[in-house]
Protein backbone atom coordinates (compact mmCIF):
# COMPACT_ATOMS: atom_id res chain seq x y z
CA UNK A 1 0.00 0.00 0.00
CA UNK A 2 2.24 2.32 1.24
CA UNK A 3 5.16 1.78 -1.67
CA UNK A 4 1.96 2.64 -4.73
CA UNK A 5 0.81 5.46 -2.65
CA UNK A 6 5.22 7.05 -3.32
CA UNK A 7 4.89 6.03 -6.29
CA UNK A 8 1.56 7.75 -7.04
CA UNK A 9 3.45 10.08 -5.46
CA UNK A 10 6.57 10.66 -7.42
CA UNK A 11 4.28 10.21 -10.52
CA UNK A 12 2.08 13.27 -9.64
CA UNK A 13 4.22 15.96 -8.35
CA UNK A 14 1.35 18.26 -8.17
CA UNK A 15 -0.56 19.70 -5.37
CA UNK A 16 -3.11 18.22 -3.68
CA UNK A 17 -6.34 20.65 -5.40
CA UNK A 18 -5.72 18.96 -8.62
CA UNK A 19 -6.99 15.96 -6.69
CA UNK A 20 -10.41 16.96 -7.03
CA UNK A 21 -10.15 17.01 -10.58
CA UNK A 22 -8.47 13.73 -10.88
CA UNK A 23 -11.90 11.90 -9.39
CA UNK A 24 -14.09 13.38 -11.44
CA UNK A 25 -12.26 12.61 -14.47
CA UNK A 26 -11.70 9.18 -13.61
CA UNK A 27 -15.57 8.38 -14.25
CA UNK A 28 -15.13 9.08 -18.16
CA UNK A 29 -11.63 7.27 -17.61
CA UNK A 30 -13.58 3.88 -16.62
CA UNK A 31 -16.42 4.23 -19.15
CA UNK A 32 -13.45 4.48 -21.96
CA UNK A 33 -12.21 1.56 -20.70
CA UNK A 34 -15.58 -0.38 -21.50
CA UNK A 35 -14.78 -1.72 -25.08
CA UNK A 36 -10.99 -2.68 -24.31
CA UNK A 37 -12.53 -4.80 -21.24
CA UNK A 38 -15.49 -6.50 -23.59
CA UNK A 39 -12.77 -6.85 -26.08
CA UNK A 40 -10.54 -8.56 -23.49
CA UNK A 41 -13.44 -10.89 -22.74
CA UNK A 42 -14.52 -11.69 -25.37
CA UNK A 43 -12.04 -12.42 -27.82
CA UNK A 44 -9.38 -13.60 -25.12
CA UNK A 45 -10.06 -14.80 -21.73
CA UNK A 46 -13.85 -16.67 -22.78
CA UNK A 47 -11.95 -18.21 -26.20
CA UNK A 48 -9.22 -19.48 -23.78
CA UNK A 49 -11.19 -20.65 -20.76
CA UNK A 50 -13.24 -22.61 -23.72
CA UNK A 51 -10.42 -24.15 -24.78
CA UNK A 52 -9.30 -25.21 -21.36
CA UNK A 53 -12.87 -26.82 -20.86
CA UNK A 54 -12.47 -28.79 -24.42
CA UNK A 55 -9.02 -29.84 -23.43
CA UNK A 56 -10.72 -31.72 -20.48
CA UNK A 57 -13.19 -33.47 -23.18
CA UNK A 58 -12.96 -36.75 -24.76
CA UNK A 59 -13.56 -37.91 -28.38
CA UNK A 60 -14.90 -40.70 -28.66
CA UNK A 61 -16.03 -42.24 -32.74
CA UNK A 62 -17.45 -38.76 -33.80
CA UNK A 63 -18.58 -37.26 -31.09
CA UNK A 64 -16.83 -35.20 -28.77
CA UNK A 65 -17.90 -36.50 -25.11
CA UNK A 66 -18.89 -34.20 -21.71
CA UNK A 67 -16.71 -35.83 -19.41
CA UNK A 68 -14.04 -34.36 -17.15
CA UNK A 69 -10.75 -36.09 -17.80
CA UNK A 70 -7.27 -35.73 -18.02
CA UNK A 71 -6.62 -38.04 -20.80
CA UNK A 72 -5.70 -36.11 -23.89
CA UNK A 73 -2.84 -34.64 -21.13
CA UNK A 74 -1.87 -38.34 -20.38
CA UNK A 75 -1.89 -39.06 -24.25
CA UNK A 76 0.20 -36.48 -24.80
CA UNK A 77 3.11 -37.62 -21.97
CA UNK A 78 2.43 -41.57 -23.12
CA UNK A 79 2.77 -40.64 -26.74
CA UNK A 80 6.17 -40.22 -27.41
CA UNK A 81 5.79 -38.93 -30.60
CA UNK A 82 3.99 -35.92 -29.03
CA UNK A 83 6.10 -34.92 -26.69
CA UNK A 84 9.65 -35.78 -28.78
CA UNK A 85 8.35 -33.26 -31.47
CA UNK A 86 7.56 -30.98 -29.03
CA UNK A 87 11.11 -31.52 -27.51
CA UNK A 88 12.33 -31.38 -31.19
CA UNK A 89 10.49 -27.66 -31.91
CA UNK A 90 11.89 -26.32 -28.51
CA UNK A 91 15.51 -27.16 -30.29
CA UNK A 92 14.76 -25.73 -33.63
CA UNK A 93 13.13 -22.48 -31.52
CA UNK A 94 16.68 -22.02 -30.02
CA UNK A 95 18.56 -22.52 -32.56
CA UNK A 96 16.36 -19.82 -34.83
CA UNK A 97 16.70 -17.40 -31.83
CA UNK A 98 19.92 -18.13 -31.17
CA UNK A 99 20.88 -17.66 -34.69
CA UNK A 100 18.77 -14.41 -35.42
CA UNK A 101 20.37 -12.75 -32.14
CA UNK A 102 23.85 -13.51 -33.71
CA UNK A 103 22.98 -11.93 -36.90
CA UNK A 104 21.27 -9.18 -35.29
CA UNK A 105 23.28 -8.01 -32.44
CA UNK A 106 25.86 -6.33 -35.48
CA UNK A 107 23.87 -4.73 -37.23
CA UNK A 108 21.99 -2.89 -34.26
CA UNK A 109 24.99 -2.08 -33.01
CA UNK A 110 25.89 -0.73 -36.06
CA UNK A 111 23.10 1.25 -36.78
CA UNK A 112 22.09 2.54 -32.77
CA UNK A 113 26.09 2.88 -31.70
CA UNK A 114 28.37 3.89 -34.65
CA UNK A 115 26.22 5.35 -37.38
CA UNK A 116 25.13 9.18 -36.81
CA UNK A 117 23.27 9.78 -40.46
CA UNK A 118 19.85 7.56 -41.62
CA UNK A 119 19.43 5.93 -38.31
CA UNK A 120 15.52 6.29 -38.68
CA UNK A 121 15.55 4.79 -42.38
CA UNK A 122 17.94 1.91 -41.93
CA UNK A 123 16.00 0.44 -38.59
CA UNK A 124 12.38 1.01 -40.90
CA UNK A 125 14.36 -0.82 -43.76
CA UNK A 126 14.83 -4.09 -41.49
CA UNK A 127 11.68 -4.00 -40.07
CA UNK A 128 9.67 -3.62 -43.01
CA UNK A 129 9.71 -7.26 -43.14
CA UNK A 130 8.23 -8.02 -39.91
CA UNK A 131 5.18 -6.85 -41.58
CA UNK A 132 5.29 -7.44 -45.31
CA UNK A 133 3.57 -10.41 -46.37
CA UNK A 134 4.68 -13.18 -44.29
CA UNK A 135 3.69 -15.95 -47.08
CA UNK A 136 5.22 -14.14 -49.68
CA UNK A 137 8.59 -14.93 -48.01
CA UNK A 138 7.84 -18.48 -47.37
CA UNK A 139 7.08 -18.02 -51.30
CA UNK A 140 10.12 -16.54 -51.84
CA UNK A 141 12.42 -19.38 -49.97
CA UNK A 142 10.62 -22.41 -51.91
CA UNK A 143 11.91 -20.75 -55.01
CA UNK A 144 15.38 -20.32 -54.03
CA UNK A 145 15.70 -23.45 -51.91
CA UNK A 146 13.70 -26.14 -54.13
CA UNK A 147 14.94 -28.70 -56.87
CA UNK A 148 14.45 -26.28 -59.48
CA UNK A 149 15.49 -23.70 -57.42
CA UNK A 150 17.91 -20.68 -57.40
CA UNK A 151 20.48 -22.30 -54.90
CA UNK A 152 20.76 -25.38 -57.28
CA UNK A 153 20.89 -23.62 -60.45
CA UNK A 154 23.09 -21.50 -59.15
CA UNK A 155 25.87 -24.15 -57.87
CA UNK A 156 25.34 -26.04 -61.11
CA UNK A 157 26.06 -23.50 -63.07
CA UNK A 158 28.75 -23.13 -61.19
CA UNK A 159 29.70 -26.36 -62.01
CA UNK A 160 29.96 -27.30 -57.81
CA UNK A 161 27.27 -30.15 -58.07
CA UNK A 162 26.12 -31.76 -61.73
CA UNK A 163 22.83 -32.67 -60.61
CA UNK A 164 20.08 -30.64 -58.23
CA UNK A 165 20.59 -31.74 -54.46
CA UNK A 166 17.64 -31.74 -52.86
CA UNK A 167 19.42 -31.33 -49.33
CA UNK A 168 17.69 -27.54 -49.17
CA UNK A 169 14.22 -28.21 -49.23
CA UNK A 170 11.96 -29.89 -46.95
CA UNK A 171 14.00 -30.53 -44.06
CA UNK A 172 14.44 -29.24 -40.68
CA UNK A 173 17.16 -26.83 -41.94
CA UNK A 174 15.06 -25.39 -44.94
CA UNK A 175 12.53 -24.79 -42.02
CA UNK A 176 15.31 -22.96 -39.28
CA UNK A 177 16.26 -20.86 -41.97
CA UNK A 178 13.22 -19.35 -42.95
CA UNK A 179 12.07 -19.17 -39.46
CA UNK A 180 15.29 -17.00 -38.95
CA UNK A 181 14.83 -15.07 -41.96
CA UNK A 182 11.12 -14.19 -40.40
CA UNK A 183 13.11 -13.99 -36.57
CA UNK A 184 15.57 -11.48 -37.33
CA UNK A 185 13.90 -7.96 -37.17
CA UNK A 186 11.89 -9.38 -34.50
CA UNK A 187 14.80 -9.65 -32.51
CA UNK A 188 16.26 -6.66 -34.23
CA UNK A 189 13.48 -3.99 -32.76
CA UNK A 190 14.47 -4.95 -28.68
CA UNK A 191 18.17 -5.23 -29.49
CA UNK A 192 18.13 -1.63 -31.11
CA UNK A 193 15.99 -0.16 -28.30
CA UNK A 194 18.23 -1.45 -26.30
CA UNK A 195 21.61 -0.96 -27.53
CA UNK A 196 20.20 2.94 -28.33
CA UNK A 197 19.53 3.49 -24.60
CA UNK A 198 22.81 3.11 -23.41
CA UNK A 199 24.17 6.60 -21.92
CA UNK A 200 27.42 7.82 -24.21
CA UNK A 201 29.03 9.36 -21.60
CA UNK A 202 28.84 5.96 -19.84
CA UNK A 203 31.33 4.47 -22.79
CA UNK A 204 33.38 8.09 -22.89
CA UNK A 205 33.77 8.08 -19.06
CA UNK A 206 35.25 4.28 -19.26
CA UNK A 207 37.57 5.69 -22.02
CA UNK A 208 39.11 8.61 -20.28
CA UNK A 209 39.25 6.07 -17.28
CA UNK A 210 41.42 3.89 -20.34
CA UNK A 211 39.27 1.56 -20.99
CA UNK A 212 40.28 -0.04 -24.57
CA UNK A 213 36.95 -1.02 -26.96
CA UNK A 214 36.78 -4.91 -25.62
CA UNK A 215 36.76 -3.35 -22.41
CA UNK A 216 34.22 -0.88 -23.39
CA UNK A 217 32.16 -3.82 -25.11
CA UNK A 218 32.55 -5.94 -22.45
CA UNK A 219 31.47 -4.31 -19.59
CA UNK A 220 29.77 -1.81 -20.42
CA UNK A 221 27.64 -2.21 -23.88
CA UNK A 222 26.99 -6.15 -23.25
CA UNK A 223 25.63 -6.51 -19.94
CA UNK A 224 23.46 -3.11 -20.96
CA UNK A 225 22.00 -4.94 -23.77
CA UNK A 226 21.03 -7.76 -21.90
CA UNK A 227 17.58 -6.77 -22.07
CA UNK A 228 17.57 -6.62 -25.51
CA UNK A 229 18.72 -10.06 -26.10
CA UNK A 230 16.27 -11.76 -23.58
CA UNK A 231 13.41 -10.26 -24.98
CA UNK A 232 14.67 -10.84 -28.66
CA UNK A 233 15.14 -14.68 -27.60
CA UNK A 234 11.90 -15.41 -26.42
CA UNK A 235 9.55 -13.54 -28.55
CA UNK A 236 11.50 -15.12 -31.30
CA UNK A 237 11.43 -18.73 -29.45
CA UNK A 238 8.02 -18.57 -29.46
CA UNK A 239 7.22 -16.77 -33.20
CA UNK A 240 9.26 -20.25 -33.76
CA UNK A 241 8.19 -22.81 -31.36
CA UNK A 242 4.27 -21.74 -32.43
CA UNK A 243 4.58 -21.93 -36.40
CA UNK A 244 2.83 -24.12 -38.84
CA UNK A 245 2.57 -22.92 -42.02
CA UNK A 246 6.58 -22.47 -42.31
CA UNK A 247 6.97 -26.12 -41.34
CA UNK A 248 3.96 -27.33 -43.70
CA UNK A 249 5.50 -25.28 -46.53
CA UNK A 250 9.19 -26.02 -46.59
CA UNK A 251 9.43 -28.51 -43.86
CA UNK A 252 8.40 -31.72 -45.48
CA UNK A 253 7.99 -34.67 -43.77
CA UNK A 254 11.28 -34.35 -41.18
CA UNK A 255 10.78 -30.51 -40.33
CA UNK A 256 7.26 -30.97 -39.22
CA UNK A 257 6.71 -29.05 -35.64
CA UNK A 258 4.71 -29.28 -32.69
CA UNK A 259 2.18 -26.66 -34.43
CA UNK A 260 1.53 -28.82 -36.97
CA UNK A 261 0.63 -31.83 -34.51
CA UNK A 262 -2.02 -29.03 -33.10
CA UNK A 263 -3.12 -27.98 -36.71
CA UNK A 264 -3.73 -31.93 -37.80
CA UNK A 265 -6.50 -32.19 -34.95
CA UNK A 266 -8.45 -29.58 -35.90
CA UNK A 267 -7.94 -30.68 -39.55
CA UNK A 268 -7.78 -34.40 -40.91
CA UNK A 269 -7.14 -35.64 -37.25
CA UNK A 270 -10.00 -33.97 -36.62
CA UNK A 271 -9.65 -34.51 -32.29
CA UNK A 272 -10.37 -30.79 -30.89
CA UNK A 273 -10.43 -32.10 -27.68
CA UNK A 274 -6.64 -33.72 -27.92
CA UNK A 275 -5.74 -30.86 -30.11
CA UNK A 276 -7.44 -28.10 -27.51
CA UNK A 277 -4.77 -30.02 -24.60
CA UNK A 278 -1.70 -29.59 -27.03
CA UNK A 279 -2.73 -25.80 -28.04
CA UNK A 280 -3.08 -25.22 -24.44
CA UNK A 281 0.54 -26.81 -23.29
CA UNK A 282 1.92 -24.48 -26.09
CA UNK A 283 -0.33 -21.56 -24.49
CA UNK A 284 0.99 -22.41 -21.16
CA UNK A 285 4.80 -22.53 -22.05
CA UNK A 286 4.15 -19.26 -24.29
CA UNK A 287 2.75 -17.64 -21.20
CA UNK A 288 5.61 -18.87 -18.71
CA UNK A 289 7.79 -17.67 -21.64
CA UNK A 290 6.23 -13.86 -22.17
CA UNK A 291 6.40 -13.94 -17.76
CA UNK A 292 9.69 -14.42 -18.13
CA UNK A 293 10.32 -11.79 -20.25
CA UNK A 294 8.29 -9.11 -18.84
CA UNK A 295 10.47 -9.50 -15.06
CA UNK A 296 13.52 -9.46 -16.81
CA UNK A 297 13.30 -6.67 -19.84
CA UNK A 298 12.38 -3.13 -19.25
CA UNK A 299 8.92 -1.26 -18.00
CA UNK A 300 8.48 -0.08 -21.49
CA UNK A 301 5.74 -1.88 -23.55
CA UNK A 302 8.32 -4.09 -25.49
CA UNK A 303 6.56 -5.79 -28.47
CA UNK A 304 6.71 -3.34 -30.79
CA UNK B 1 20.28 -2.12 -52.68
CA UNK B 2 20.85 1.53 -53.59
CA UNK B 3 20.12 1.99 -50.15
CA UNK B 4 22.70 -0.14 -48.66
CA UNK B 5 25.31 1.98 -50.57
CA UNK B 6 23.89 4.71 -48.91
CA UNK B 7 24.69 4.19 -45.42
CA UNK B 8 28.10 1.92 -46.27
CA UNK B 9 29.37 5.64 -47.44
CA UNK B 10 27.86 7.51 -44.30
CA UNK B 11 29.57 4.88 -41.97
CA UNK B 12 33.11 5.34 -43.88
CA UNK B 13 32.32 9.44 -44.12
CA UNK B 14 32.22 9.57 -40.08
CA UNK B 15 35.19 6.83 -39.87
CA UNK B 16 37.26 9.40 -41.97
CA UNK B 17 36.11 12.50 -39.77
CA UNK B 18 37.29 10.26 -36.26
CA UNK B 19 40.50 9.30 -38.13
CA UNK B 20 41.48 12.76 -38.79
CA UNK B 21 40.86 14.04 -35.30
CA UNK B 22 43.23 11.29 -33.90
CA UNK B 23 45.56 8.42 -34.55
CA UNK B 24 44.54 6.22 -31.99
CA UNK B 25 41.12 5.02 -33.61
CA UNK B 26 42.32 4.11 -36.81
CA UNK B 27 41.67 0.81 -36.17
CA UNK B 28 38.63 2.22 -35.23
CA UNK B 29 37.53 2.36 -38.78
CA UNK B 30 39.02 -1.08 -39.77
CA UNK B 31 36.21 -2.42 -37.83
CA UNK B 32 33.26 -0.04 -38.90
CA UNK B 33 34.06 -0.69 -42.69
CA UNK B 34 33.64 -4.46 -41.65
CA UNK B 35 30.27 -3.63 -39.83
CA UNK B 36 28.91 -1.59 -42.82
CA UNK B 37 29.70 -4.48 -45.04
CA UNK B 38 28.58 -6.81 -42.92
CA UNK B 39 25.32 -4.61 -42.68
CA UNK B 40 25.29 -4.02 -46.29
CA UNK B 41 25.30 -8.41 -46.46
CA UNK B 42 22.46 -8.38 -43.84
CA UNK B 43 20.27 -6.18 -45.87
CA UNK B 44 20.90 -8.22 -49.14
CA UNK B 45 20.00 -11.61 -47.21
CA UNK B 46 16.74 -10.10 -46.43
CA UNK B 47 15.53 -8.33 -49.55
CA UNK B 48 17.41 -10.63 -52.30
CA UNK B 49 14.44 -13.16 -51.30
CA UNK B 50 11.89 -10.71 -52.24
CA UNK B 51 13.27 -9.94 -55.44
CA UNK B 52 12.95 -13.10 -56.52
CA UNK B 53 10.15 -13.51 -56.39
CA UNK B 54 9.43 -9.81 -57.77
CA UNK B 55 11.82 -11.00 -61.08
CA UNK B 56 10.16 -14.16 -61.38
CA UNK B 57 6.62 -12.77 -61.15
CA UNK B 58 7.70 -11.18 -64.68
CA UNK B 59 9.24 -14.36 -66.14
CA UNK B 60 7.35 -15.31 -69.34
CA UNK B 61 8.71 -19.26 -68.89
CA UNK B 62 6.45 -21.17 -66.51
CA UNK B 63 9.74 -22.35 -64.54
CA UNK B 64 12.28 -21.19 -61.99
CA UNK B 65 15.42 -22.48 -63.26
CA UNK B 66 16.06 -19.44 -66.12
CA UNK B 67 14.48 -15.93 -66.34
CA UNK B 68 13.22 -16.38 -70.60
CA UNK B 69 11.07 -12.86 -71.62
CA UNK B 70 9.88 -9.78 -69.96
CA UNK B 71 6.09 -10.21 -69.88
CA UNK B 72 3.21 -8.64 -67.83
CA UNK B 73 0.91 -11.51 -68.56
CA UNK B 74 0.79 -13.05 -65.85
CA UNK B 75 -0.60 -10.00 -63.82
CA UNK B 76 -3.20 -9.44 -66.36
CA UNK B 77 -4.29 -13.41 -66.06
CA UNK B 78 -4.90 -12.30 -61.76
CA UNK B 79 -7.31 -9.40 -62.95
CA UNK B 80 -9.41 -12.16 -65.10
CA UNK B 81 -9.22 -14.92 -62.19
CA UNK B 82 -12.91 -13.85 -60.46
CA UNK B 83 -11.79 -16.08 -57.46
CA UNK B 84 -8.83 -13.82 -56.78
CA UNK B 85 -10.03 -10.62 -57.30
CA UNK B 86 -13.21 -11.61 -54.96
CA UNK B 87 -10.81 -12.93 -52.15
CA UNK B 88 -8.61 -9.72 -52.57
CA UNK B 89 -11.67 -7.51 -52.11
CA UNK B 90 -12.48 -9.94 -49.41
CA UNK B 91 -9.58 -9.31 -47.56
CA UNK B 92 -9.92 -4.82 -48.30
CA UNK B 93 -12.97 -5.72 -46.72
CA UNK B 94 -11.57 -7.67 -43.44
CA UNK B 95 -8.87 -5.68 -42.68
CA UNK B 96 -10.82 -2.18 -43.49
CA UNK B 97 -13.88 -3.31 -40.89
CA UNK B 98 -11.35 -4.82 -38.58
CA UNK B 99 -9.03 -1.70 -38.17
CA UNK B 100 -12.26 1.10 -38.17
CA UNK B 101 -13.26 -1.91 -34.89
CA UNK B 102 -9.26 -1.98 -34.01
CA UNK B 103 -9.15 2.04 -33.54
CA UNK B 104 -12.15 2.58 -31.48
CA UNK B 105 -11.63 -0.32 -29.02
CA UNK B 106 -7.51 0.48 -29.29
CA UNK B 107 -7.80 3.99 -28.71
CA UNK B 108 -10.21 4.07 -25.78
CA UNK B 109 -8.51 1.37 -24.15
CA UNK B 110 -5.49 3.55 -24.55
CA UNK B 111 -7.02 6.16 -22.94
CA UNK B 112 -8.06 4.40 -20.01
CA UNK B 113 -4.84 2.41 -19.10
CA UNK B 114 -2.84 5.26 -19.53
CA UNK B 115 -5.28 7.42 -17.13
CA UNK B 116 -6.30 5.13 -15.01
CA UNK B 117 -5.21 3.53 -11.69
CA UNK B 118 -6.76 0.15 -10.75
CA UNK B 119 -4.73 -3.01 -9.29
CA UNK B 120 -3.44 -5.22 -11.47
CA UNK B 121 -2.72 -2.57 -14.51
CA UNK B 122 0.26 -4.10 -15.87
CA UNK B 123 -1.31 -7.44 -15.34
CA UNK B 124 -4.15 -6.21 -18.09
CA UNK B 125 -1.59 -4.67 -20.36
CA UNK B 126 0.18 -8.14 -20.82
CA UNK B 127 -3.18 -10.17 -20.87
CA UNK B 128 -4.11 -7.65 -23.97
CA UNK B 129 -0.67 -7.95 -25.90
CA UNK B 130 -1.44 -11.91 -26.01
CA UNK B 131 -3.81 -12.17 -29.58
CA UNK B 132 -0.69 -10.61 -31.14
CA UNK B 133 2.05 -12.29 -29.17
CA UNK B 134 0.88 -15.16 -28.59
CA UNK B 135 1.76 -17.72 -31.73
CA UNK B 136 -1.35 -17.40 -33.84
CA UNK B 137 -2.62 -21.04 -34.08
CA UNK B 138 -3.54 -20.85 -29.83
CA UNK B 139 -5.56 -17.65 -30.90
CA UNK B 140 -6.84 -19.74 -34.20
CA UNK B 141 -8.47 -22.69 -32.44
CA UNK B 142 -9.37 -20.48 -29.20
CA UNK B 143 -11.28 -18.63 -31.68
CA UNK B 144 -12.49 -21.44 -33.22
CA UNK B 145 -13.60 -23.21 -30.02
CA UNK B 146 -15.44 -19.93 -29.08
CA UNK B 147 -16.97 -19.41 -32.48
CA UNK B 148 -18.32 -22.83 -32.94
CA UNK B 149 -20.17 -23.57 -29.40
CA UNK B 150 -21.77 -20.17 -29.78
CA UNK B 151 -22.94 -22.02 -33.37
CA UNK B 152 -21.66 -19.23 -35.56
CA UNK B 153 -20.95 -20.77 -39.20
CA UNK B 154 -17.30 -19.44 -40.19
CA UNK B 155 -17.63 -16.68 -42.57
CA UNK B 156 -16.69 -12.73 -43.06
CA UNK B 157 -18.12 -11.89 -39.66
CA UNK B 158 -15.65 -14.43 -37.44
CA UNK B 159 -12.75 -13.72 -39.87
CA UNK B 160 -13.07 -9.76 -38.98
CA UNK B 161 -13.68 -10.94 -35.30
CA UNK B 162 -10.47 -13.14 -35.57
CA UNK B 163 -8.77 -9.70 -37.15
CA UNK B 164 -9.90 -7.58 -34.30
CA UNK B 165 -8.13 -10.04 -31.74
CA UNK B 166 -4.51 -8.59 -33.15
CA UNK B 167 -5.29 -5.59 -35.02
CA UNK B 168 -6.59 -4.01 -30.95
CA UNK B 169 -3.15 -4.15 -29.35
CA UNK B 170 -1.09 -3.25 -32.21
CA UNK B 171 -3.28 0.28 -32.04
CA UNK B 172 -3.20 -0.21 -28.56
CA UNK B 173 0.18 -0.14 -27.89
CA UNK B 174 0.88 2.63 -30.56
CA UNK B 175 -1.65 4.81 -28.96
CA UNK B 176 -0.36 4.47 -25.47
CA UNK B 177 3.20 5.41 -26.25
CA UNK B 178 1.31 8.51 -27.79
CA UNK B 179 -0.75 9.02 -25.26
CA UNK B 180 1.97 8.72 -22.44
CA UNK B 181 4.12 11.00 -24.08
CA UNK B 182 1.13 13.95 -24.95
CA UNK B 183 0.45 14.37 -21.36
CA UNK B 184 -2.45 15.91 -20.12
CA UNK B 185 -1.56 19.47 -19.82
CA UNK B 186 -2.91 20.60 -23.11
CA UNK B 187 -6.47 19.13 -21.98
CA UNK B 188 -6.34 20.68 -18.69
CA UNK B 189 -5.55 24.05 -20.48
CA UNK B 190 -8.75 23.73 -22.55
CA UNK B 191 -10.91 22.89 -19.58
CA UNK B 192 -9.54 25.79 -17.60
CA UNK B 193 -10.61 27.76 -20.34
CA UNK B 194 -14.28 26.12 -19.80
CA UNK B 195 -13.96 23.81 -22.57
CA UNK B 196 -16.52 20.81 -22.03
CA UNK B 197 -14.93 17.28 -22.44
CA UNK B 198 -16.66 16.90 -25.63
CA UNK B 199 -15.50 20.11 -27.10
CA UNK B 200 -11.56 19.29 -25.38
CA UNK B 201 -11.98 15.89 -27.43
CA UNK B 202 -12.70 16.57 -30.53
CA UNK B 203 -10.21 20.60 -30.61
CA UNK B 204 -7.99 19.58 -28.38
CA UNK B 205 -7.03 15.93 -28.01
CA UNK B 206 -8.01 14.66 -31.13
CA UNK B 207 -5.87 17.00 -33.50
CA UNK B 208 -3.26 15.92 -31.34
CA UNK B 209 -3.27 12.62 -31.60
CA UNK B 210 -5.10 12.10 -35.19
CA UNK B 211 -1.60 11.51 -36.90
CA UNK B 212 -0.70 8.26 -34.22
CA UNK B 213 -4.43 7.01 -35.42
CA UNK B 214 -3.66 7.33 -38.79
CA UNK B 215 -0.04 5.83 -38.46
CA UNK B 216 -1.62 2.85 -36.04
CA UNK B 217 -4.50 2.52 -38.83
CA UNK B 218 -2.12 2.01 -41.15
CA UNK B 219 -0.02 -0.09 -39.27
CA UNK B 220 -2.84 -2.51 -38.51
CA UNK B 221 -4.43 -2.46 -42.13
CA UNK B 222 -0.37 -3.73 -43.38
CA UNK B 223 -0.55 -6.74 -40.85
CA UNK B 224 -4.15 -7.59 -40.95
CA UNK B 225 -3.95 -7.98 -44.89
CA UNK B 226 -1.34 -10.36 -44.62
CA UNK B 227 -2.42 -12.62 -41.59
CA UNK B 228 -3.13 -16.50 -42.64
CA UNK B 229 -2.00 -18.30 -39.26
CA UNK B 230 -5.68 -17.04 -37.35
CA UNK B 231 -6.95 -16.55 -40.55
CA UNK B 232 -6.70 -20.32 -41.78
CA UNK B 233 -8.53 -21.71 -38.82
CA UNK B 234 -11.40 -18.91 -38.92
CA UNK B 235 -12.11 -19.67 -42.95
CA UNK B 236 -15.23 -21.41 -43.94
CA UNK B 237 -15.79 -21.09 -47.48
CA UNK B 238 -15.33 -17.35 -47.65
CA UNK B 239 -11.80 -16.36 -47.97
CA UNK B 240 -9.00 -14.21 -48.08
CA UNK B 241 -6.53 -13.08 -50.07
CA UNK B 242 -3.92 -14.90 -48.26
CA UNK B 243 -5.66 -17.67 -48.04
CA UNK B 244 -6.67 -17.92 -51.11
CA UNK B 245 -2.79 -18.16 -52.40
CA UNK B 246 -2.09 -20.66 -49.93
CA UNK B 247 -4.46 -22.50 -51.70
CA UNK B 248 -2.90 -21.88 -55.17
CA UNK B 249 0.67 -22.96 -53.47
CA UNK B 250 -0.73 -26.40 -53.30
CA UNK B 251 -0.55 -26.94 -56.76
CA UNK B 252 3.43 -25.82 -56.77
CA UNK B 253 4.81 -22.17 -57.21
CA UNK B 254 3.43 -20.61 -60.71
CA UNK B 255 4.38 -17.24 -61.82
CA UNK B 256 1.10 -16.76 -61.34
CA UNK B 257 1.56 -17.18 -57.62
CA UNK B 258 4.33 -14.77 -58.07
CA UNK B 259 2.39 -11.90 -59.25
CA UNK B 260 0.07 -12.03 -56.82
CA UNK B 261 2.92 -11.69 -54.33
CA UNK B 262 4.34 -9.14 -55.79
CA UNK B 263 1.20 -6.99 -55.92
CA UNK B 264 0.53 -7.92 -52.20
CA UNK B 265 4.12 -6.76 -51.12
CA UNK B 266 4.10 -3.47 -52.97
CA UNK B 267 0.67 -2.92 -51.24
CA UNK B 268 2.43 -3.38 -47.87
CA UNK B 269 5.14 -1.35 -48.63
CA UNK B 270 3.43 1.80 -49.71
CA UNK B 271 0.96 0.86 -46.42
CA UNK B 272 4.22 1.07 -44.30
CA UNK B 273 5.65 3.67 -45.89
CA UNK B 274 2.36 5.78 -45.11
CA UNK B 275 2.55 4.50 -41.57
CA UNK B 276 5.92 6.04 -40.93
CA UNK B 277 5.30 9.09 -42.70
CA UNK B 278 2.52 9.80 -40.37
CA UNK B 279 4.53 8.12 -37.10
CA UNK B 280 7.44 8.26 -38.58
CA UNK B 281 7.54 12.23 -37.54
CA UNK B 282 7.53 11.86 -33.96
CA UNK B 283 9.23 8.91 -34.06
CA UNK B 284 12.87 10.51 -35.24
CA UNK B 285 12.18 13.43 -32.42
CA UNK B 286 12.27 10.93 -30.32
CA UNK B 287 15.55 8.89 -31.84
CA UNK B 288 17.45 12.25 -31.95
CA UNK B 289 17.03 13.10 -28.16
Amino acid sequence: METTEALDKKINKKAPVKKVQKEKTKLGTLLLGVPVILWLLMIVIIPVILMLIMSFKIKSGYEITNIFTFQNYLSFFKNSTYWRILLKSFRMAFIVSFTAIIVSYPLAFFISRVLKKGRSFLFMLIIIPLWVSYLVRIIAWRTILGNNGLLNNLLMGLHITKQPLSIFLYNNFSVILTLTYIAIPFVFIPLYTALEKIPNNLVEAARDLGANDFHVFKSIILPLSAPGFITGFMLSFILALGDYIIPQQLGGKTGLMFGNIVWSQFGFASNWPLGSALGFILFTIAAVILAITQKFSGEEGIYM
Amino acid sequence: MENGLKFKNSGTVIADNKNSRSKKLKGERKRFSFLSIYSVLIYMFLYIPLFVVVVFSFNSSKSTVSFERFTFSWYIELFKDSALMSAFLHSIEVSLIAVVIAIIIGTSGAFFLVRANFPGKKFFMTIAQLPYVLPGIIVGIALLIFFISLNFKLNAFTIILGHVSFTTPVVLMQMMSRIQRLGKTYEEAAQDLGANPMKTFFLVTLPLIKTAIIGAAFLAFTISFDEIVITYFLTGTWNTLPVFIYGMMRFGLSPKVYAVSSLVLILSIVMVYFMAKFTGKTEEASLKK
